[in-house]
């Protein structure tokens, strides 16, 4: 395995900390930066025991010079960046009708905007090098939207859209863009479920278990390997068998 | 003289090699179209590989679909542009 550049947003919740850990894991060249805001303790944590592997770089996944400017570093330092993973997100789940402006625009933003501005900021990169992994993480409210989230999951499924969309339109520069739509998996959001929504939820699922960030990890790992250079456009659910 | 006609096959080459392109660099003709009918057979998506190739062979930056319209029209007029860049007369944005 050659060494690669990759970008992770969200890099300091439990599935970005996941995910770069499971490129760390593929290959000791790896170079893994984690695009990080203010709140970045276990981002610095984790940059701090793979020193020189693992890096923080600033990035306001909604806005453009944000993206422009990490990019720039992360080139100006690793040369090339080959996986671009769009992981981060939040949700401010509400039923529409008291659903206020803000908490739609936010969760667009955040969820769909920063996806469209992080391809766009990595395209001319991966372009000139002809090769390129974008993974986009999505959600299983995309497929299945649940109530209390009409803005959660119109952003996850306009994820999924892009990703087909942009998947055809860079097939043949060498460059493949997919989706991976985790369903409950033990990161920051399960935790703030109380017991009864705990319970409720894991009924719903085939396996009677949450999944595990590393679980999820292992599908995006996949998806940006350089085996599944046939695979593009496609949506991976990482849902422990519930749609 | 020399310079712009290796210039140009510089272009043609880059054409081919870049959008991976059925036609040999001979079989492009300086004026020969690169859109529409009757032309080369280009689309959106080889634009888009076009400006990057050129940014990364020429430094030569194509700022917006505009500019791209004039400069990506042939052969002739990518060369011309590349040659105002070279010579200062191509703004850097």
């Amino acid at each position: 395995m050659s060494a690669r550049v990759i970008l992770v947003t969200g890099g300091n919740g439990g599935l970005g900390q996941a995910i770069a850990r499971s490129f760390l894991d593929e290959s000791a060249d790896n170079q893994i930066w984690l695009g990080v805001r203010a709140n970045r303790s276990k981002a610095d944590a984790l940059a701090a025991e793979f020193a020189g592997r693992c890096h923080c770089v600033e990035l306001e996944v909604t806005q453009p010079e944000s993206w422009k400017s990490a990019v720039s570093r992360i080139l100006a330092q690793s040369r090339r960046l080959d996986v671009l993973v769009n992981n981060a997100g939040s949700h401010q789940d509400s039923l529409l009708a008291n659903m206020t402006p803000g908490a739609w625009q936010q969760v667009l933003a955040i969820n769909l905007d920063s996806v469209f501005h992080g391809c766009q900021a990595v395209l001319p990169t991966m372009i000139g090098q002809r090769h390129g992994r974008i993974v986009n993480i999505a959600s299983l409210s995309a497929l299945l939207a649940p109530m209390g989230q009409t803005n959660y999951a119109a952003a996850k499924a306009g994820v999924v859209a892009l990703t087909q969309s942009l998947a055809k339109e860079v097939a043949r520069i060498g460059i493949t863009v997919n989706a991976v739509c985790p369903g409950y998996v033990e990161t920051e959001a399960l935790a703030r479920m109380d017991a009864e929504e705990r319970k409720a939820a894991a009924g719903r699922i085939p396996m009677r278990r949450f999944g595990k960030p590393e679980e999820v990890a292992a599908a995006v790992r996949f998806l940006a390997c350089a085996k599944a250079s046939y695979i593009t456009g496609s949506t991976l659910k990482v849902d422990g068998g519930i749609l | 003289m020399h310079d712009v006609s290796d210039l140009k096959h510089r272009i043609k080459n880059m054409m081919v090699e870049n959008l991976m392109l059925q036609v040999s660099v001979a079989e492009i003709d300086d004026d020969q179209a690169l859109f529409g009918p009757g032309s080369l057979g280009l689309d959106s998506v080889d634009a888009l590989q076009l400006v990057v190739a050129l940014d990364k062979n020429f430094g030569l930056k194509v700022p917006d679909p505009a500019a791209a319209k004039v400069i990506l029209q042939n052969v002739n007029t990518i060369a011309a542009a590349v040659q105002r860049h070279q010579t200062g007369g191509e703004s850097r944005s």
